[in-house]
């Protein structure tokens, strides 16, 4: 073998090199910071050199923790809830607005506002239209002679629900259209000349053919509703007593409020593996439909 | 004779420079220095920004201000006050952040700088600083380990303090005959009759939303009850009769007070009296100023204030900011001068008629301070029952702060039994305190 054909050959090597070094840097080494810190008892006010290694302790203290179990729980319900309903609700529009009306492009545009809004921003205004005696929802309840309700206080976590909803649903809406724009056209025709309904497109045509970009939505939206802070930290900053108080906000608390570095380090890792395990669950899910598929497909043309 | 004439002009030039060195003021020195100081975004230091360029023109000491919002200043400062060489001369802190600074070593003690006969001011009188503020937001080493004491030293000067003070508004009180508050249990039964006297109104706006508002509002009531978060062994008495009492006093008030009350952090609770929906307020002395701002304010020249009512004793807050010199400083000589002149008499007043809380019992009583803002005195008498252990400055304080505020959260929102919520969180202090090695000589 000459020197010039195994230069060749590293030559991809060599162009990925740049890449993967600043890859490393840039990822990996925060990563490894955090992982290698949550084994550590670390304040603030040390660098990590001065810390303590304590093993598992952190991850074990979390454990034993009912705090952290039930921000755990709060972080499951929120984050489940949001995206089952945002699902629904950006699905169905995109279904309802894939069409050519008049004033689309506008419609769509507007649509899609409440996303590019800082959460922070979003979080105030909220926490303002669920003011108890100035908020619009309070003063349009009293409008219409009924009992005004204590948003923040007796529903925060609902509260808080709408307020993520309302903000990321445009999110899945944009997908999902772009989505069902890219169908294949000759499928849907075909459905309509053996008589489809709108309905059985829907359910029989549009949504299987969907699935595969609806599902890495729903994964990209999961992992950022499970790591939501700023709109919750500014409506309720996590109150009334856990109720709001998902991962993310305990894990600033920990940090910055009891100055448990380590801990907040362990809390992290425990949601990174979360995250993880949902991630690889929803794609090996995507795995096993597309393989089903090919397989249908490939049964049918043995058939024919 | 040349030779004579030379050392004649020679001599006169010696003695010249010589009269001058020893008549040189003492901030010529540094008269070409920049000091870099961080402040929080806060009224006070709003107003320090103001006096500051009179601090220049007499001394030459130029000072540039990185003003962050207070957590981020806190944020900040943990990183900074870690490195070899700071950026920042002086620093403003929370009073929780004296117990982690000086634990860590990263604040100057300043009795080298006292001792100095070039940097310490005969006239500086530190028996004028108010006697709760030194000791809670200045002093470590002593009793407890966070206050003064025989071991104790001083690291900080309290600049931009508060203490809280009773708000209520004249015309309301009048309207209905009410009396002015003086103890705990008048204010909480005009706090629950004032929603029957003005339909729509409510008693007292207080902090009450979950973690540090709840825990604040129920510290605010513990020390006047004569509770207290701990024993002197450290042991969590939290949930005594007395801290019973303090937090049935805390539900009392939010039940008669305000719409929403239950989750009011300090913003709401001061907009609800500001947008006149409440009839008193109990709280920080620092927002006097917006009460008297027509722009911010529905019910000036309408709010009276009084003391901080009694309950067994007199004992109001302690807290706010003060200032040190960080052990990284590059120009800490210079940053004493500052930190000297702007906690001075002269500097004091200053801040105080350009709108801050001033740190001193003269500033309170002073009668151009007064013209200008006559609630001053009432403040200068509340300032003398300040109390300065009405919470424990301990570097644990931050977990069980917030496990005492969520839980009093729940007893606030979720009908939680009261004293099932505080022996819970007297048991998980007590095992908080235990992993801090707070019970190591009981063994």
């Amino acid at each position: 073998m000459s020197t010039s054909t195994s230069f060749n050959r590293l030559t991809p090597y060599v162009f990925l090199a740049p890449a993967v070094v600043i890859m490393a840097l840039a990822l990996l080494y925060p990563l490894g910071y955090m992982i290698f810190g949550s084994f550590r008892e670390w304040d603030p006010s040390q660098a990590m050199g001065e810390s303590t290694y304590v093993g598992l302790k952190n991850y074990i203290t979390l454990w034993n923790d009912p705090n952290f179990r039930e921000s755990t729980f709060v972080t499951l319900k929120f984050a489940i809830s949001v995206v089952t309903v945002e699902m629904f609700i950006g699905v169905g529009l995109a279904l309802m607005l894939d069409r050519n009306l008049r004033g689309m492009s506008l419609l769509r545009t507007l649509f899609i506002l409440p996303m590019m809004i800082a959460p922070v921003v979003v979080g105030l205004i909220w926490r303002y239209m669920y003011h108890p005696t100035l908020g619009i929802f309070n003063r349009g309840l009293k409008g219409v002679g009924l009992e005004s309700v204590d948003w923040l206080g007796q529903h925060a976590l609902l509260s808080v629900i709408i307020a993520d909803i309302w903000q990321w649903t445009p999110f899945i809406f944009i997908l999902a259209l772009a989505a069902l724009q890219s169908l294949p056209r000759s499928a849907l025709e075909a459905s309509r000349i053996d008589g489809a309904t709108g309905w059985q497109q829907i359910i029989y045509i549009k949504l299987p053919l969907m699935m595969p970009v609806l599902i890495v939505t729903c994964l990209l939206r999961l992992i950022d509703a499970f790591k939501v802070l700023e709109v919750i930290l500014v409506m309720t900053e996590g109150g009334p007593g856990l109720s709001t108080e998902i991962l993310a906000l305990r894990i600033s608390r920990t940090a910055t409020e009891f100055r448990e570095l380590g801990v907040a380090a362990a809390m992290s890792n425990y949601l990174l593996m979360l995250l993880l395990f949902i991630t690889v669950l929803m794609l090996v899910y995507n795995r096993v439909m597309e393989h089903r598929a090919a397989r249908a497909s490939r049964m049918i043309e043995e058939s024919d | 004779m040349f030779n004579i004439s030379k050392t004649i002009c020679g001599v006169a030039v010696a003695s010249v420079l010589m009269v001058g060195q020893a008549l040189a003021g003492p901030y010529d020195d540094y008269a070409d220095t920049t000091l870099v100081v961080n402040f929080p975004a806060h009224p006070h230091y709003d107003a320090v920004r103001k006096i500051l360029p009179e601090f220049t023109k007499e001394t030459g000491i130029e000072v540039e201000v990185d003003q962050l919002p207070y957590l981020k200043m806190r944020e900040r400062q943990t990183l900074e006050l870690g490195q070899d060489e700071g950026d920042y001369d002086l620093i403003a802190y929370v009073v929780f952040s004296k117990a982690d600074y000086v634990y860590a070593d990263q604040l100057e003690n300043l009795a080298r700088y006292f001792m100095n006969p070039k940097l310490s001011d005969p006239a500086y009188d530190a028996d004028d600083l108010i006697d709760g503020y030194v000791y809670n937001i200045g002093f470590a080493g002593g009793n407890k380990g966070y206050l003064q004491g025989k071991t104790g030293s001083l690291f900080g000067i309290p600049y931009g303090s508060e203490t809280s003070i009773l708000g209520y508004r004249k015309d309301i009180f009048e309207k209905h005959g009410l009396e002015v508050p003086q103890t705990y249990d008048q204010m909480l039964d005009i706090a629950c009759k004032i929603p029957e006297l003005e339909p729509g109104m409510g008693g007292l706006s207080s902090r009450a939303a979950s973690g540090h508002h709840a825990s604040h509002a129920f510290l605010l009531h513990l020390a006047p009850l004569g509770g207290r978060v701990f024993d002197d062994s450290w042991n969590p008495i939290v949930n005594n009769a007395e801290g019973v009492q303090a937090a049935n006093a805390l539900k009392t008030i939010v039940d008669c007070g305000p719409e929403g009350a239950s989750s009011f952090g300090f913003g709401e609770a001061l907009g609800s009296f500001l947008a006149g929906d409440t009839a008193m307020f109990l709280d920080t002395t620092v927002v006097a100023g917006q009460i008297d701002d027509p722009a911010k304010s529905k019910v000036v020249g309408k709010v009276g204030w009084a003391l901080h009512p009694e309950g067994t004793r007199r004992g109001s807050q302690t807290g706010g900011f003060g200032i040190g010199i960080p052990k990284n400083a590059e120009n800490k000589e210079a940053a004493f001068l500052l930190m000297q002149w702007l906690t001075s008499k002269k500097g004091d007043k200053l801040v105080a008629l350009a709108g801050g809380n001033p740190s001193r019992f003269s500033t309170h009583e002073d009668a151009d301070v007064n013209a200008k803002f006559p609630h001053m005195a009432t403040f200068g008498e509340a300032l003398k029952h300040a109390d300065p252990d009405w919470r424990p400055i301990i570097p644990v304080w931050g977990k069980i702060n917030a496990d005492l505020g969520t839980t009093l959260s729940k007893v606030l929102t979720e009908d939680l039994d009261v004293q099932e919520a505080l022996d819970g969180v007297a048991e998980r202090a007590t095992a908080i305190m235990e992993e801090a090695g707070y019970y190591t000589w009981n063994k």
